[in-house]
C-alpha cells in the first residue's frame, strides 16, 4: 500500500532521515517507534508532502507521491493526525469534520448526518456544536480521529494518538483504530506509548538519529538488543 | 439524529429568517432616505464602510489574512473609474464594474504575496499599495492629473451614485452571506485556523484563499469607484489614504471578524460614534473614538458578536 525507499530529510546540518525504507501492506498496522529526536514525525511529514524529502521514493497504492503537493497526496488517499492536535479552532466539531468532504457530490444534509455518527462512535456528539479549541487534549486527539474517519482515506498516519489521552479515552481510540482496521485500512503509527504499539502493530520499524535500527514483528522488536539498548541505554542491556 | 437534523432545520430558519429579515429592513430603510430628506452624506458613507468592511471580513475574518494595504483596490477603482469616465467619456455605469474588475486585476497581480503569512504578508501588501499609489502618482499628468488628481466636472450624481452604493453594499452582504454558507468559505476558515492542517484534508489551499482575495478586491474598487462620482474628485493623498485600510481593519474588527454580522454591526456602531463625538465634542472627537476603539478591543478582543459568541455558546447558531 505505502513503500518508501531511500528516503533523506535534513534541516541544515542535521540529518533528522537517513536513507530510510520500508513497507506498509495493505490492510496492516506498521508501527513506527524511537525515542524522541529519532526522526519519526519527520518521517510522517515527508510521506504526506508536509515536507519536501532532499531524496527517496514515497508510493501509494503504486503511485508515486513523492513530489506531490499536501492536498494531492490526501486526494490520493492518505488521511492523517498530528503530533499536536492540529484542529480546526474555530470551527464546530461538525465542521471540523465537513472539511474533509468539500469536494464530495453529495448533499450537505447527508454529509452532516454522517459527521454526526462519526461524532457519535467516539463519544463526541455532545458537543458538536462546541468549537475545536473549548476541548480538552484527549478530546483533541479523538477529534482528529473523527476527521480522519469523515475523510476515509485507505492509508491512515496516526502520530502519537495516545499521547496525553487518559485510560478511558486511550481504549476508544484502540477500539476505533481497531474497527478502521476491519474495515480495510492501513495504518502507519507512530507511539511512545509501547503497549499500544506492540497491541496494534503487525510489523514494527524503530528508528534511531533518523536511521533504521530494527524491524520486525512485535516479539522480534521486544527483544532486539539495539532497541533495548536505543530505549534504556547500554547498561539496562548488560544487566 | 433526527431530531437533531429537525432541530438544525429549525435554528437555520430562524437564522436564515432573522438575517434576511434585517436585510430588507436595512434596504427599505436605505432606499428611503433620499426620499426623506435624510442626511445623505452619513448614510452614503455608512453604507460604504459596512461594504468595506464586509469585504475585507472575506480575506481577512474567514482566510487569516491582514492586507495593511487594502487601500490599493480602493484607490485603483478610484482613478479607474475617474479616468474611463472624464477622459475616455464612459458612461460611469460601465466605468464602475470596470473598476471593480480593474481591482480583481490588481489581485491578481498581488497574488504571489498569498504565499506569505501573518505580518510577512501584511508589510508587503502596505509596500505594494505605497508602490501602486506612487506609480499613479508618476503617470502622465494627461492621465492621472498627477498630484493634483482628477476633477469629474459636471458628473457628480449624489443621489443616484448613494443608490449605487445602496446596490454594492447589498451584493457585498449577499457575497458575504452566500461564502460563510459555501464550501468554500469552510475551505476559507479551515485555511485562516490552520492552513497546513487544511491541506492535509485535501484542501486545495492556493486556490481557495486566490478565490478569497479576487472577491475581497472586487468590493473596495467598487466603493472607490462610487466615491470618487460621490464627491466629484479623486487625488492620490485620499484615494490612497492609509486610514482607510485602517478604518476598514477597524469596523471589522470591531463587529467580529468572521462573522457576516460582526463587520456590519462594527462599521454602523463606528461610523455612528466617530459622529456622535465629531458633533458634540470637536476638539476631543479623536481622543475619544481612539478611547473607544482601545477599550473595545481590551474588553472584547473578538469584537461584539464574536465577543458575545464567546461568552454564549449557544448564540453561533443562531447568528449569522
Amino acid at each position: 500500500m505505502l513503500k518508501v525507499e531511500g528516503l533523506s530529510k535534513r534541516f541544515g546540518g542535521l540529518v533528522a532521515v537517513d536513507d530510510l525504507s520500508f513497507e506498509v501492506p495493505r490492510k496492516t498496522v506498521l508501527g513506527l517507534i524511537g525515542i524522541n529526536g529519532s526522526g519519526k514525525s519527520t518521517v510522517m511529514n515527508c510521506i504526506s508532502g508536509l515536507y519536501r524529502s532532499d531524496s527517496g521514493r514515497v508510493t501509494l497504492g503504486g503511485k508515486d507521491i513523492t513530489r506531490k503537493t499536501s492536498h494531492d497526496i490526501a486526494r490520493h488517499g492518505l488521511g492523517r493526525t498530528f503530533q499536536v492536535p492540529r484542529l480546526f479552532h474555530r470551527m464546530t466539531l461538525v465542521e471540523n469534520l465537513l472539511t474533509t468532504v468539500l469536494d464530495s457530490r453529495r448533499k450537505n444534509a447527508e454529509l452532516v448526518e454522517q459527521a454526526e455518527a462519526i461524532l457519535d462512535s467516539v463519544e463526541l456528539h455532545g458537543l458538536r456544536h462546541d468549537h475545536g479549541e473549548e476541548l480538552s487534549g484527549g478530546q483533541q486527539k479523538l477529534l482528529e480521529l473523527a476527521r480522519v474517519m469523515m475523510f476515509d482515506p485507505d492509508m491512515i498516519l496516526l502520530d502519537e494518538p495516545f499521547a496525553g489521552v487518559n485510560p478511558s479515552l486511550c481504549r476508544l481510540l484502540i477500539e476505533r483504530i481497531q474497527a478502521l482496521l476491519g474495515e480495510g485500512k492501513t495504518f502507519l503509527l507512530i507511539s511512545h506509548d509501547l503497549t499500544s504499539i506492540y497491541r496494534l502493530s503487525d510489523h514494527i520499524v524503530v528508528l534511531n538519529q533518523g536511521r533504521k535500527i530494527a524491524e520486525g514483528g512485535v516479539e522480534d522488536i521486544k527483544n532486539d538488543p539495539q532497541v533495548i539498548e536505543a530505549y534504556l541505554g547500554t547498561e539496562a542491556y548488560d544487566g | 439524529m433526527a431530531i437533531s437534523a429537525a432541530s438544525e432545520e429549525r435554528v437555520a430558519a430562524i437564522r436564515n429568517g432573522m438575517w434576511y429579515g434585517l436585510l430588507l429592513a436595512l434596504t427599505v430603510w436605505f432606499a428611503l432616505i433620499p426620499a426623506f430628506g435624510g442626511n445623505l452624506p452619513f448614510f452614503f458613507y455608512l453604507m460604504l464602510w459596512v461594504t468595506m468592511a464586509s469585504a475585507f471580513n472575506i480575506i481577512s475574518g474567514f482566510t487569516g489574512y491582514m492586507p495593511f494595504g487594502y487601500v490599493a483596490f480602493y484607490g485603483i477603482g478610484a482613478f479607474t473609474t475617474a479616468i474611463l469616465t472624464k477622459k475616455l467619456g464612459v458612461p460611469v455605469y460601465f466605468s464602475l464594474p470596470i473598476a471593480g474588475l480593474a481591482g480583481v486585476a490588481l489581485s491578481l497581480l498581488f497574488a504571489k504575496t498569498l504565499k506569505l503569512n501573518g505580518i510577512y504578508f501584511a508589510i508587503t501588501s502596505l509596500a505594494l499599495a505605497i508602490i501602486v499609489r506612487l506609480v499613479i502618482t508618476n503617470m502622465p499628468e494627461e492621465i492621472t492629473g498627477g498630484s493634483f488628481g482628477i476633477s469629474l466636472g459636471s458628473r457628480a450624481e449624489p443621489v443616484k451614485s448613494f443608490y449605487v452604493m445602496l446596490g454594492t453594499m447589498l451584493a457585498a452582504l449577499l457575497t458575504v452571506t452566500w461564502l460563510a454558507r459555501s464550501r468554500l468559505g469552510m475551505a476559507l476558515k479551515a485555511i485562516r485556523d490552520d492552513s497546513e492542517a487544511a491541506e492535509a484534508m485535501g484542501i486545495n489551499v492556493p486556490r481557495a484563499r486566490l478565490k478569497a482575495w479576487m472577491m475581497s478586491a472586487f468590493f473596495p474598487s467598487m466603493c472607490g469607484g462610487i466615491e470618487a462620482w460621490y464627491t466629484n474628485v479623486v487625488d492620490t493623498g485620499t484615494a490612497f489614504d492609509v486610514l482607510i485600510t485602517a478604518k476598514t481593519i477597524i469596523y471589522a474588527m470591531a463587529g467580529g471578524l468572521g462573522t457576516v454580522t460582526g463587520p456590519v454591526l462594527g462599521a454602523v456602531i463606528m461610523v455612528w460614534l466617530d459622529d456622535l463625538f465629531w458633533q458634540r465634542f470637536p476638539l476631543l472627537n479623536l481622543f475619544l473614538l481612539g478611547t473607544a476603539i482601545v477599550l473595545l478591543i481590551q474588553f472584547m478582543p473578538r469584537g461584539i458578536v464574536g465577543s458575545l459568541m464567546q461568552r454564549w455558546p449557544k448564540l453561533r447558531r443562531y447568528i449569522m
